[in-house]
């Protein structure tokens, strides 16, 4: 069997090759630097490069001695000496050290590249740069390394093609390739904000930056919602309390990129005493510690009953929050960067410490079924959790109690499950106002007897609680979740904005062969908070197939942008304005051939045999009058002109006037 | 067209990204693949055009005399019939314009020009092609005699990228035809210019019928050839060559032993040619089988030299051997075609003798000069 050879790589002699492989790479370390927020080693890999580059194409066809292929390996054993220390001692600071080590490879290979193929695989590393940039990236400014990175691969290409055909510079026409290259960028533009952007199974969470050496040490439950006052600097706090409300501002917590908007699942809490949600004695304690890559053998099969997939999220902290690890639910597998995480028996991870601004981890969640006619078939081989405290409707009235009972709308709770806890929230939702201005209840007033007779309006932990309680007196297992609702949904960069007001809370109710499926009673939401899986192939492309997002998504999408709004519609009229130009200049008959320096060279040629002093004579050719007349400080024009002359007449191929008037300034 | 493996390369870039953006939810690499498939469908417009557009070709822009270059022997007046842009001969080195047009006036490329002359194969790229045409100059040399054609040639186009490529190939072109090199054999340097000057063909001088030409003022009307005339349908009259007017028949082999033999004795030939016609007369030039020099060609200097720069290489033709008062074989055998046609020659009264070159036994009956394959021949 003959053995298959790549077929061997030329030396690239193109400088200009080289340049745009060095300026993509210097693209890739930009990226790295604003998005990743590492300041020292893009610039110092670049300069590093600069020089590999400058080396590599002074030393492109000679031999390497020994001495410098043993200086080149042992630079990259400290390149990988420092990813190590780094990674496992944080002495760098440990930020984005795979990030690190790539850069300083690219640089330390910048020594040595020889041949075309090395310039690919410097091109190619770069690209894996710019995918990790891309990956901490959460603006529309990202698109513009995107192109610029393109730019220099499609100027690689250019320049290695002229050098193969043999063309000594690197000159293109400029208006026709200026031409396509807007067309291509504006029409790939077009297809990328236009097109639906698929969600394919994902292989696993993404290993964004390696694991710090943080892990658990007396911490227990580091972990706090936003919806109450932190009770200590560090944010730490372990109950619901409904007579505070935490602070709901504008500012941003988090970047959430998703293959579904979903509900971002931070805390669960099983047990409601007088006034306050906490967690109970015997599941405070129930914990699994994972590694910082839990995948799904590790979990087990976190999934029940009917789904309808997976999908990732990347969730990147933007300020200091208390380190719940805030993902859809359930979770198949993730990754945090740290060295530890732990998942109490709620299946709510938590981190060794509060989250950093610019912390970033990964998860791939399950994407149950929970379509009304799946949620309807109720299987009895998962019944319903034998413990009681899911059923425990505290010191709810009796009042309330019945007031339950009349917002069945005289379902069964145990076997129309679904109908009756939909009936339920859609009776707070249409009774009841949602308001943040609520003053707490009276002191010795229940709260959520004072929430549901009194007030009258409350926020969504008054929703929560009302529904948690109602359902529980009914015999239907329930229990109180916070975390964050999807938030500003951008269909075009597939990423959720979440904000401090879009902290909020609903309730899980257990359905037999389904498990705990949230439920959303509060008003301005559905009540099933579940989230599909978003049809991304539907023939108009426009519009997520989301309960709670409307079919106005390219315009929710549009005013998102921003300033950015406009550029859509400036790009289409580009578009238009290139195409019409093109196919009016197809209309256009076709240029004729002229000759417009034809008289003005006669004249040329005249005077200069008049500088001479000798005339040609008519039978005498201009190569044999030129070879006559040689000899005098002319003779470099008259070598010229005479070529000049000579093609004009021989081959009817005139100079044009600009050469014409070269010519004649140097007669003068 | 035909796209290249970059196509592939950039289809699978594309896909592999587009296929992270699903699975990562990173949104960019979505564009990323959209913006590089569609720059190779830009290409793939971008290269059509190009290529339809372009246009070229290869000739023969000037030459560089080698040394034993007989140009400067040639008079000016006889330049007047003279191959443009300049006469090539054997040894000396061609300059070449290998050209790209643009067939509307609209700048294009890139685009690279190839072509082969002989063994040696010629090339020239650019990025650009400007509107009024790119050209570049390739030396090609010393040449040797013979044609010097130009084959293979085509155009190579594509987009700027690389991604499709285009090869349209061009008919064969003629550049030029090496002459042999020549130079006076003579000893006795009266040449009688003047007197070649005055041998113009005027009707009525000399009693060998040369041939009919349309009338001219000045004709005698006597020498009106009425029959021709009718047939024509305009006034011709008869030619007759001036008295002393010396005709040489040149009678090569069509077989010389290898291509230096041949190179010598078209040189050898071309010298005897080049004196006689110094010397104010005419030169047949005739190979057994091979298509002779045309009758009306023979006061030319440059058809001969062009006669004797292909052969042997010329068309089979079977005719009779020229009439001439003085005949010169040429011939690398003493018992050749062309020795035997110099005998009969010889019987008919011809003055006759024979170039001999190489190392062959003595022509009998037939004065000779030995020769080798030297030139210029030793003193």
């Amino acid at each position: 069997m003959r053995r298959l050879r790549l077929p061997a790589s030329p030396v690239e002699d193109s400088g200009h090759a080289r340049a745009f492989a060095l300026a993509a790479f210097g693209v890739a370390c930009l990226a790295i630097a604003l998005y990743g927020q590492s300041y020292l080693v893009p610039p110092v890999a670049f300069a590093i490069a600069v020089a590999g580059h400058r080396f590599s194409y002074a030393w492109r066809r000679r031999k390497r001695s020994r001495l410098m292929q043993a200086a080149l390996a042992g630079l990259m054993f400290l390149t990988l000496a420092y990813f190590v220390f780094d990674s496992v001692l944080g002495i760098f600071g440990a930020n984005l050290p795979q990030a690190n080590l790539v850069m300083l490879l690219v640089a330390v290979t910048s020594f040595d590249l020889t041949t075309r193929r090395n310039l690919y695989s410097s091109l190619w590393m770069t690209l894996a740069l710019v995918y990790l940039a891309a990956v901490f990236a959460w603006d529309l400014q990202f698109g513009v390394f995107v192109v610029l990175w393109v730019a220099c691969l499609l100027g690689f290409w250019a320049a290695s093609n002229l050098r193969r055909l043999g063309s000594p510079g690197f000159e293109l026409p400029r208006r026709p390739v200026a031409l396509a290259l807007a067309a291509g960028l504006v029409v790939g533009g077009g297809l990328f904000w236009l097109l639906p952007q698929p969600s394919a199974s994902p292989s696993g969470p993404l290993v964004i930056s390696l694991p710090s050496n943080l892990q658990f040490g007396g911490l227990e439950q580091p972990a706090v919602p936003l919806v109450q006052f932190a009770t200590d600097p560090s944010g730490k706090s372990d109950n619901v309390d409904l007579r505070f409300r935490g602070r709901l501002g504008d500012q941003i917590v988090m970047y959430v990129r998703t293959g579904a908007p979903a509900y971002w699942r931070g805390l669960t809490f099983d047990r409601y005493r007088n006034g306050s949600w906490v967690v109970s004695q015997p599941a405070a304690f129930r914990f699994r510690t994972f590694h910082a890559y839990v995948d799904s053998h590790e979990l087990g099969s976190t999934a029940v009953g009917p789904q309808l997939g997976d999908f990732v999220q990347t969730v990147r902290i933007v300020r200091s929050i208390p380190g719940v690890i805030y993902a859809a639910a359930p979770v198949e597998s993730l990754y945090y960067p740290a060295a530890e995480v732990r998942e109490d028996q709620f299946g709510d991870f938590y981190a060794p410490a509060p989250h950093k601004a610019g912390t970033t981890y990964s998860v791939v969640s399950h994407l149950p079924d929970y379509r009304p006619a799946s949620l309807r078939v109720l299987t009895p081989e998962l019944p319903d959790p034998v413990d009681g405290t899911y059923k425990d409707a505290g010191n709810l009235s009796l009042r309330a109690r019945q007031l339950a009972r009349s917002y069945l709308d005289g379902f069964d709770p145990l076997s129309e499950r679904y109908d009756a806890v939909i009936a339920l929230a859609k009776h707070l939702q249409a009774d009841y106002r949602y308001t943040l201005a609520t003053p707490p209840a009276p002191a010795g007033v229940d709260p959520v007897d004072y929430f549901l007779f009194d007030a009258k309006y409350g926020y969504c932990e008054m929703f929560a609680t009302a529904a948690a309680l109602m359902l529980r007196s009914q015999g239907i297992p329930t229990r109180l979740v916070t975390g964050y609702d999807p938030g500003e949904y951008s269909s075009t960069l597939d990423q959720t904005i979440v904000r401090e007001r879009d902290a909020h809370a609903w309730i899980e109710v257990f359905f037999p062969g389904h498990g705990w499926v949230p439920v959303d009673p509060t008003p301005g939401f559905s009540a099933l908070a579940a989230t599909r899986f978003p049809d991304r192939w539907a023939a108009s492309g426009l519009a997520h197939l989301i309960p709670h997002l409307s079919l106005g998504a390219p315009a929710a999408a549009l005013t998102g942008l921003g300033a950015f709004a406009l550029l859509p519609g400036l790009l289409g009229l580009v578009a238009i304005l290139a195409f019409g130009l093109l196919w009016l200049s197809r209309r256009r008959p076709p240029l004729r051939a002229r000759s417009p320096g034809e008289a003005e060279l006669i004249r040329v040629y005249d005077r200069l045999q008049r500088r001479l002093g000798r005339r040609r004579a008519p039978p005498q050719t201009p190569n044999e009058y030129r070879r006559a007349a040689a000899g005098g400080e002319l003779d470099s024009l008259l070598e010229e002109v005479t070529e000049a002359v000579n093609r004009g007449v021989y081959s009817d191929r005139w100079p044009g006037p600009a050469e014409v008037a070269e010519l004649r300034s140097r007669l003068s | 067209m035909r796209p290249a493996w970059r196509l592939l390369g950039a289809l699978a870039l594309g896909a592999v990204v587009y296929f992270y953006g699903a699975t990562s939810e990173v949104a960019w690499l979505f564009l990323f693949g959209f913006l590089v498939w569609c720059a190779a469908a830009a290409m793939f417009l971008y290269a059509r055009w190009n290529a339809r557009g372009l246009t070229g070709g290869l000739r023969l822009l000037d030459v560089i005399p080698s040394p034993l270059s007989p140009i400067s022997e040639i008079p000016e007046r006889d330049f007047r019939d003279a191959p443009l842009p300049a006469p090539v001969f054997e040894g000396d080195v061609a300059r070449l314009e290998l050209r790209l047009d643009s067939a509307d006036g609209r700048a294009r490329g890139p685009a690279r020009f190839t072509a082969a002359v002989g063994e040696i194969a010629l090339e020239a790229g650019t990025g650009l092609v400007p509107p009024g045409g790119w050209s570049a100059v390739r030396e090609l040399g010393p040449v040797a005699r013979g044609p010097l054609a130009a084959q293979r040639l085509a155009i190579e186009s594509s987009d700027p990228l690389g991604v499709f490529r285009t090869r349209r190939v061009l008919p064969e072109e003629g550049l030029a035809l090496a002459l042999p090199l020549f130079t006076s054999l003579t000893d006795n340097r009266h040449v009688r210019e003047v007197e070649s000057q005055l041998t113009v063909v005027r009707a009525g001088h000399g009693t060998d019928l040369y041939g009919v030409r349309e009338f001219r003022s000045g004709d005698a009307l006597r020498r009106i050839h009425w029959r021709t005339s009718a047939r024509r349908g305009q006034l011709v009259v008869r030619e007759f060559e001036p008295p002393g007017l010396r005709v040489l028949a040149l009678l090569l082999d069509p077989a010389p032993a290898s291509p230096a033999v041949a190179d010598q004795l078209a040189r050898l030939a071309a010298s005897e040619a080049w004196d006689c016609y110094r010397a104010g007369g005419r030169v047949l030039a005739w190979s057994p089988g091979l298509e002779p020099l045309a009758p009306w060609q023979a006061r030319s200097v440059w058809a001969v030299l062009e006669w004797l720069a292909r052969w042997p290489q010329l068309p089979a033709e079977e005719s009779e051997v020229p009439r001439a008062m003085d005949a010169i074989a040429f011939t690398d055998r003493p018992d050749g075609p062309a020795v035997q046609a110099l005998r009969q020659l010889q019987d008919r009264g011809a003055a006759a003798r024979a170039w001999l070159v190489g190392s062959e036994p003595d022509l009998d009956g037939v004065p000779f000069t030995r020769a080798g394959l030297g030139w210029p021949l030793p003193e």
